[in-house]
Order: structure tokens, then C-alpha cells, then sequence
């Protein structure tokens, strides 16, 4: 039997030294590949949720912020009267009685029920104290200023990803520092550590964006939506100097606070995204063109007093007979008959060479996303194309590009790179990121700069077309546009519909401010100089007094009456 | 009742010790291994476990108390009432995982193959002890007949096979064990090698789909990872990211994230090691070596042939046990669904095994008392 005895043990030690060796061979010389399919299979990279940043106007006003909301979720697996739960929850929420019991009998895991719900109801619901329903707290972006500003702000959805404007595109920034952590996740991919950090929060972002000048521009936009019936408006107020945007507003509009009423099309920014035909605020191109290649000098005449001209089979007519017309006159009057005659003159390519100049054709580098950046027709230069090239037609660009156009001149001849954040901020505040973009390339020489602003502030004059325009105690820069719109099923011109215009600079000596003010499709009168002026006037007299600007006459009145007052002793 | 200080003088302490301090591990392991990942509420598994060790350790004194030799007078009739639970389950039992293996008693609810097991063995020992070394090839028919057949089919059905195949390579042990002439020793080893491809033709026949799938994984695990394969790659994974010291106690993820299914029953093993490491598993083998080895020396020093051949069973049976459940979480054999004896879930197991060690205590006391 001890023999026996020594056999079995010896199978039995056999059986064991079997198992070592190969418990050996997987803990030791494959545990780092083990290790790493566990920890692949148990660990993802996640982006930590933090709190977005605020963003404030350039006055330090809040834009967008946080604030903590409850979130009802429902574990039907361990629900014991999910009848009961459901009638409760029904009469509380208004979701409807059926669909509640439906997910509640399901025996399903965790699912949302209703996402940062009404604090009033999440305390009531809170009190039934029911099984399986609990609450998450999470954070809902709150817009304080509403819909004031909203395309330029944006807004967020429901796990607040980015859905337009800066909230989009400097998404990175308010998340900033986040990064990403790792989380545990289980079999069935159930997160298992928490990935959620609500006390970081991302950086903060200071708009260019000033909240008092925006409401003057929304509240006078608005105005003229009533007033002209019109079916969209766009109007950008912009620091020609630095390319900061002041006020950017459109209609419609609408509220990121409720961001399930809003349609895309309230949501597009037209400013950006609006490619349209600008007429004859695009004259400016052919005047540059023709001082920046000495070809006519302010005095040269043209005879108009035909009140049309004839380019191939069209014929092309002034709005109101003209006589023999001075080149500044021609702008000051926008006279289509001398346009067209000087444009024909200098030939198509000195036109688009301009126009590239003045940044047509390409995005303005603006820091808000869904830029487009418009076109100059390619086809063969006919006289027909070169003569609607003058005249502001056969070409697409968005209210900026035209803005800023004018902002070359009141600046002296530079493109500025439009922008509407100025710095990044630390979390707790401190200043982080200056953000000023360079100062682009000349679009026309100073000289000619000037020359086109003395030619600008004719327009306002009482003979120009813009005298709606002018601005008391301030001298007024500027063009008005009437422009046929296309219609954007066919592709072709439609009847009666018109894209109304006026953009400028105040004052004109020292511009504070460019602004454009584009109303599509007005009803009851069409002219840049009747629809688009006055608004223009409106906003800008409010906006000087906004920021303090002194009447043009007021510094020589001071000096006189120092003067004055010295002479007395 | 033949409590006496001299009996107690000769109880084994070792062997309860040993069994207790596998059975708190095991417990330990499954609180680990059934731990919610996300603070919800924690299984009972491991009080219950907790429960059934105290109704094992009662068994166990229980059977200490009597003289082992009444085990075998009622050999026979517990192996009767073996078959009878057995057949019961086929007909009235409640299945679980493509098997019908329990069968529920009021609130309570036992698997009959774990207790059957045990009284196998104690009517194969005693049946053993009656016949003369080295065995016939008559007695050895007949054995097969009275002892294999009836419970195997039965066990396949259920379908057990895990038991199955334990119960039958105890069979052939025991066989073995009491001595074979070298003629029929030849047969056994001839007909064993002829049969195998139509056994097995047979038997897989007879196997469901999802044991069948099993025995696939265990040639090719990495054909499919998600389904068949994923019980062999899961417990790997486990047990290999324990190297050497283990993650530590509570600190193992394959377990409570839901990787490795049947965590705290057939793969507690796996949780061990990964939060143990290799230190862990070696002192845990040593533990159920110290175990099984003083049941060879119990049967060794048996003062009887029917309480040899019952030491002998038992020592066979553990060792089967935990050689082939730790084999088959390492990917060693197929998974046939075994528990490791003392750790896993399960309180008719746990029962059984230490009612087994109350056996094995029993023969060790008494091996110095007479015939009376």
C-alpha cells in the first residue's frame, strides 16, 4: 500500500506542478500582455467634463454662464411599482403616461427620463422618494442677455456640445484646461469612475463685442424689419482701426436659452455666412481702381445726361437723369451711366485686381465659423461683365467683405483682420491671451485712401444720395447700395426684390466706428439711400453718444473758448 | 453516539484547518469578485456562503460521531437514494444555464451532484473492499455496470458532464488503485484507446451546443473572442494581470466590471489571482496540497480496506476537482463547469466537500480502534 501510496502522490504532485508551470508561464512571461488587454479593454480616454468657460463683452458683462440643473433618470431594473412612478412622474412632467410606463417596465439598466429638468419639479420628484429613480447634477449653459447677440455668442445642446458661433469655434478654449482622463468602464461599457470635474472650469473668453452698442444695433434693426417689412437684416459695427467687431446683429434672430425654437435659418449668421450682389456700394472698387492707376483725377468729367448707356444688347440706366459729371460726382450721385463709362475705360482686370485687393473673393479670417468667402465671376471678359463688375453685379460677398472694404479707407488703406474675441482668460481670471491679429495687407495706397474718403463724405452731403445717412455734429463716410436680389430658386434677378444698403464710417475724419446696414427685401421703397441710411444715422448717432464722441466742431469750440475766456483777464 | 476523550484525542485538527481557511478565502474572493463597481448594493453571496460553511462545519461533527463503519452498512441505500435524487432532477428540476442540475426544496435549492458524488464514493469503496486484489475482468464488468453506467448516462443528460467525467476517471482510479492483473490492465488500456473515437463520436453527439462550442474555444480561443472563446481570454487576462504580487485584496477589475462571467462560482479562481498574484496562488495550491495529502496519509493509514478505499476516493475526487477547475480557468482543458472545491459559490458543494472531510476525520480517528 506505501508504494501505492508514493504513486499517487507522485500524480497528484505531477497535477500540481502542471498547473504552477503554466500559472507561471501566464503571470510572469505573458502578464505584461495581459496586463495591457485588461487595461485596454477596462480603460478609455474620455474628455473631462468641465465646466465651460464664461464669456464676457468687452465690459466685462456676462454672456454666458453656468448653472448647475438636475437631470432625472430612471433604473427600471430596479423599479418595484413602476406604475405608480409613472403616474406621479406623468402628472409632474407632462410626459406622457404611456411612454413613461413603456421605459419603467422595461427591466432596462440606467436611461434618461427628462435632461436638466424645472427646479420646482425636480423637488417635488425628489420628495416621492421613489425606487429606482434618481437625479444627476449637471450644468446648463445659461445665455443671461437672451437673444441679444446670440450669432455672435452662440449656444450649446443638451450635453453642451458647441453648436454655433464662439461657443463653436473656441469650443477647445472654454474647455481648456480640461484634457482628457482616464475612465474604468465595465462589460457593458457602463463608465464606471466618474469623468466629470465640476469644479474646473475652462478658460474665459472676452468678446470685442460691446453689449450697449449691440442693443442700439438690435433695437434699431429690429425698427427696420417692422418698419420695411423686410424679410432678413443684417447690420456689423467694426472698429476699422483693429478690425474688433462692436455689434453684429441679424434677422431673424433667436434665443440659445431655448434652443429647440430656433431653426438653422434663425441660427445663420448673414453677416458671415450671406453671400449677396452688392451693387453700388461696390463702386468703390472701380473708383480706387481708377485713382490707384491715375486714369482720372476728382475733376475729370463725364458727360451722363443720356441717362443711359448701351454695353452690347443691354441698355443700363441712372435711377435719376444726370448732366456732365465730375468723377466724384459720379460716386456721390452713383451714376451707373459714368460708372459703367470709367469701368469700360480701365478694362476688366485692373477692376478684379482691386477687388482681390479689397479682399473680395476670400474669407476675412473673421473668428466665428460658416465663413463664406463669395466669388468674382471668371467669365470671359466681355464688355457686358466688366460693365456690371463696376457697377457692383456678377459678383458674391458677405456684408463683411464689404465692411471692411470701407474700413480700408477710413483706416488709411489697410485690411484689417475682422475679430470678435480679444483675450482669453484663466479660469480665476487673470489675463492669459491677448489675441490681435496682424494688421493684413494695403488694399489702395493712403493717398488714395484719402482721396476716396473725400469722395465718401460727399455722399452724405445734401447732394449725395445718402444724405438720410448723415449724422448731426459728425461727418458721415460712406455708399449706398441697390441691388437686385437673385431669386434662390431660379438663379436669375426677381422682380421687385432688392437688397438695401449703406455702409460708412463716423466720424469721418476720425472714424470710431465702420458700420453696414444691409435690409433684404423692404417693402414700400427700395433705395440704399431711403431704407438703409436712416438706420445707419440712427444707430450711429446713438453709438457716438454712447461712447462720448466729441461733435467734429467741438474741439476748435473748446480752443475758442479758452481763448475767449483767457482774453477777458 | 461514540463520543469519547480518546476519540477526540485522535482527531485530525489539520484537516478541518486547512478546509476552513480555504472556505474564508473563498469567501473573502467572492465578497471581492461580487463587489458593485458603482456603490450600488452588495450581493449576498458571500453571507450566504458564510451560512453554508456553519451548516458544512455541522455536518461535518456530525459525521464525525458516528463510527464510519455505519457509512458503510448504508452504503448502498445512499447510493440508491443518490440515483433516485439524480432522476428527480431530470424530471422535476430547475435549469440554469442550459443545464438542469437543481432542484429546489422550499426556499432552498440544492444541485444533487454534488451530493451524489459523495455517496458514489462511499458505495464504490465499499463495494471495492469486498472483492480480492488484483481484480478480474468479471469484477471489473460488473463494477462498471452497478457503479459507472447508470450515473454517467444520467450525469450526461442533465446534462453534468463535468461530474461526469470526474466520476468516471474515479471509477478508473479506483480500479486501478485496488489492483489489476497485467492481462486485464492491457485490456483496460486497449479498450480504452479502441473506444475513444467511438465514445466520443457518441458523446458528442449527445453534447448541447453550448458545450460543444466550449470544447472549440479550448482548441482556438482566439476564433471568436466575444462569443465561445470569451470565458478562456477573459480568465487569462485576469489571471495573468496579477503578476507576481497581485493587484491586491479588492483591487481586481475583471470580476466586478463583468469581464469574466461566473466570477464567483467556476472562475473564482481567476479573481484570486489577480488580486494575489503567482505568492498568492502558490500558498493557496500549497494549502489544498497540505489538504489532499493528509487524505493520501489517511488512506495510508486506514485500519480497514473500505475506509482506505473511501480516503482514497475522496483524495481522488478533491484533487480531480481542483487540478481540473484551476486547469480549465488557466485554458489548460476545456471549460466543463466545475467548481473549485471550498472557494467557489455554492452551498451544496461546500456542504458535500466537508462532509467529506468529516469522513476523512472520521477513518483517521478511528484507525487505531478495533473490530468490536
Amino acid at each position: 500500500m506505501n508504494k501505492r501510496a508514493v504513486i499517487l502522490s507522485t500524480i497528484i504532485a505531477f497535477g500540481f506542478v502542471l498547473v504552477l508551470v503554466r500559472l507561471a508561464d501566464i503571470m510572469l512571461l505573458n502578464h505584461e500582455r495581459l496586463s495591457r488587454a485588461a487595461r485596454l479593454q477596462q480603460v478609455v480616454s474620455r474628455d473631462i467634463e468641465v465646466a465651460r468657460g464664461t464669456i464676457y463683452d468687452r465690459r466685462g458683462r456676462e454672456l454666458a454662464v453656468n448653472v448647475e440643473t438636475e437631470s432625472l433618470y430612471c433604473e427600471p431594473k430596479n423599479m418595484d411599482a413602476p406604475g405608480k412612478a409613472a403616474a406621479m412622474i406623468s402628472k409632474l412632467t407632462a410626459i406622457e403616461h404611456k411612454t413613461l410606463l413603456k421605459t419603467f417596465s422595461s427591466g432596462r439598466g440606467f436611461t434618461w427620463i427628462r435632461r436638466k429638468l424645472d427646479p420646482d419639479v425636480a423637488g417635488h420628484i425628489k420628495r416621492l422618494e421613489l425606487e429606482g429613480i434618481g437625479f444627476k447634477t449637471e450644468l446648463q449653459r445659461f445665455y443671461p442677455e437672451g437673444r441679444l447677440m446670440s450669432h455672435v455668442v452662440g449656444l450649446v445642446g443638451i450635453d453642451n456640445q458647441p453648436l454655433e458661433a464662439v461657443e463653436l469655434r473656441y469650443d477647445d478654449t472654454l474647455r481648456k484646461p480640461g484634457g482628457m482622463v482616464m475612465v474604468l468602464r465595465d462589460a457593458s461599457g457602463m463608465q464606471i469612475s466618474e469623468g466629470m470635474d465640476t469644479q474646473a472650469r475652462g478658460n474665459s473668453i472676452v468678446l470685442t463685442v460691446d453689449s450697449g452698442l449691440q442693443y442700439i444695433v438690435e433695437e434699431e434693426l429690429q425698427e427696420a424689419m417692422l418698419k420695411w417689412n423686410a424679410s432678413n437684416a443684417v447690420a456689423v459695427m467694426m472698429n476699422p482701426y483693429t478690425g474688433e467687431i462692436l455689434a453684429m446683429s441679424n434677422r431673424p434672430t433667436y434665443d440659445p436659452n431655448s434652443p429647440a425654437e430656433s431653426s438653422s435659418q434663425m441660427r445663420r449668421n448673414g453677416a458671415v455666412a450671406d453671400l449677396y450682389e452688392p451693387g453700388s456700394t461696390f463702386k468703390l472698387v472701380m473708383a480706387a481702381a481708377a485713382i490707384e492707376a491715375g486714369a482720372v483725377r476728382p475733376e475729370d468729367r463725364f458727360d451722363c445726361s443720356k441717362g443711359s448707356i448701351k454695353v452690347g444688347k443691354w441698355t443700363i440706366k441712372d435711377s435719376h437723369r444726370q448732366g456732365v459729371l465730375s468723377f466724384k460726382e459720379v460716386v456721390q450721385k452713383s451714376s451707373n451711366v459714368g460708372t459703367i463709362m470709367i469701368g469700360l475705360e480701365l478694362g476688366r482686370n485692373k477692376m478684379v485686381r482691386q477687388a482681390e485687393n479689397f479682399g473680395f473673393g476670400e474669407k476675412t479670417g473673421i473668428d466665428l465659423p460658416g465663413e463664406a468667402k463669395g466669388w468674382i465671376t471668371r467669365e470671359s471678359p466681355s464688355e457686358v461683365a466688366t460693365a456690371s463688375l463696376s457697377i457692383g453685379y456678377g459678383v458674391a460677398v458677405t456684408p463683411l467683405q464689404v465692411l471692411r472694404a470701407y474700413s480700408a479707407i477710413a483706416n488709411g488703406g489697410v485690411l484689417v483682420t475682422p475679430h470678435v474675441v480679444s483675450e482669453i482668460r484663466t479660469p480665476e481670471g487673470y489675463p492669459m491671451i491677448e489675441l490681435k491679429p496682424d494688421a493684413g495687407k494695403r488694399a489702395v495706397s493712403a493717398k488714395t485712401a484719402a482721396a476716396l474718403k473725400e469722395i465718401l463724405m460727399a455722399v452724405t452731403e445734401q447732394d449725395g444720395t445718402a444724405f438720410e445717412a448723415a449724422v448731426d455734429g459728425n461727418r458721415v463716410a460712406g455708399k449706398t447700395g441697390t441691388a437686385v436680389m437673385r431669386d434662390g430658386n431660379s438663379g436669375g434677378y426677381s422682380k421687385g426684390k432688392y437688397a438695401s444698403s449703406f455702409v460708412g464710417f463716423v466720424p469721418a475724419e476720425d472714424p470710431k466706428m465702420a458700420l453696414i446696414v444691409v435690409i433684404y427685401d423692404p417693402k414700400g421703397g427700395y433705395y440704399g439711400g431711403l431704407v438703409a441710411a436712416p438706420v445707419f444715422k440712427n444707430i450711429a448717432e446713438k453709438s457716438l453718444a454712447y461712447l462720448n464722441v466729441p461733435r467734429d466742431d467741438s474741439v476748435e469750440q473748446n480752443i475758442l473758448t479758452v481763448r475767449a475766456e483767457g482774453s477777458r483777464q | 453516539m461514540k463520543i469519547n476523550k480518546h476519540l477526540i484525542k485522535n482527531l485530525d485538527w489539520f484537516l478541518p484547518a486547512m478546509a476552513v481557511i480555504i472556505t474564508l478565502v473563498g469567501i473573502m474572493t467572492i465578497f471581492s469578485a461580487t463587489r458593485p463597481p458603482d456603490g450600488g448594493q452588495h450581493p449576498s453571496y458571500f453571507m450566504k456562503q458564510a451560512y453554508w460553511l456553519l451548516l458544512g462545519l455541522l455536518a461535518m461533527s456530525a459525521i464525525v460521531s458516528f463510527d464510519y463503519i455505519w457509512l458503510g452498512r448504508a452504503a448502498y441505500v445512499l447510493y440508491v437514494v443518490g440515483i433516485l435524487l439524480l432522476a428527480a432532477v431530470l424530471i422535476g428540476g430547475r435549469s440554469g444555464m442550459g443545464a438542469q442540475r437543481w432542484l429546489s426544496l422550499g426556499p432552498l435549492s440544492f444541485q444533487p451532484s454534488e451530493l451524489f458524488k459523495l455517496f458514489f464514493v462511499i458505495a464504490f469503496a465499499r463495494y471495492m473492499a469486498t472483492l480480492k486484489s488484483p481484480l478480474k475482468g468479471t469484477d471489473i464488468i460488473k463494477a462498471f455496470l452497478m457503479f459507472a453506467a447508470l450515473p454517467f448516462a444520467m450525469l450526461v443528460k442533465q446534462p453534468d458532464l463535468g461530474t461526469a467525467v470526474v466520476l468516471f476517471s474515479l471509477f478508473i482510479a479506483l480500479v486501478l488503485t485496488k489492483g489489476v492483473g497485467r492481462k486485464v490492465f492491457a485490456f483496460i488500456i486497449i479498450a480504452g484507446i479502441i473506444s475513444i473515437p467511438f465514445l466520443g463520436n457518441i458523446l458528442w453527439g449527445e453534447l448541447k451546443d453550448y458545450q460543444k462550442n466550449r470544447i472549440v474555444a479550448f482548441m482556438e480561443p482566439a476564433v471568436d473572442p466575444a462569443g465561445v472563446g470569451y470565458h478562456i481570454i477573459q480568465s487569462k487576462v485576469a489571471i495573468g494581470s496579477g503578476g507576481f504580487w497581485g493587484k491586491g485584496y479588492l483591487k481586481g477589475t475583471q470580476g466586478p466590471f463583468r469581464f469574466l462571467p461566473e466570477k464567483h462560482t467556476d472562475f473564482i479562481f481567476s479573481v484570486f489571482a489577480e488580486e494575489h498574484g503567482l505568492a498568492g496562488c502558490i500558498l493557496l495550491l500549497m494549502a489544498y496540497l497540505a489538504l489532499i495529502y493528509r487524505a493520501v496519509d489517511t488512506a495510508r493509514k486506514a485500519k480497514d480496506e473500505f475506509g482506505r478505499f473511501l480516503a482514497l476516493g475522496i483524495t481522488f475526487m478533491l484533487t480531480a476537482y481542483t487540478v481540473i477547475n484551476i486547469a480549465m480557468t488557466m485554458g489548460l482543458m476545456p471549460i466543463v463547469g466545475i467548481p473549485l472545491p471550498f472557494m467557489s459559490y455554492g452551498g451544496t458543494a461546500l456542504l458535500g466537500n466537508f462532509m467529506a472531510v468529516g469522513i476523512l476525520m472520521n477513518i483517521r480517528a478511528r484507525r487505531f480502534e478495533l473490530f468490536y
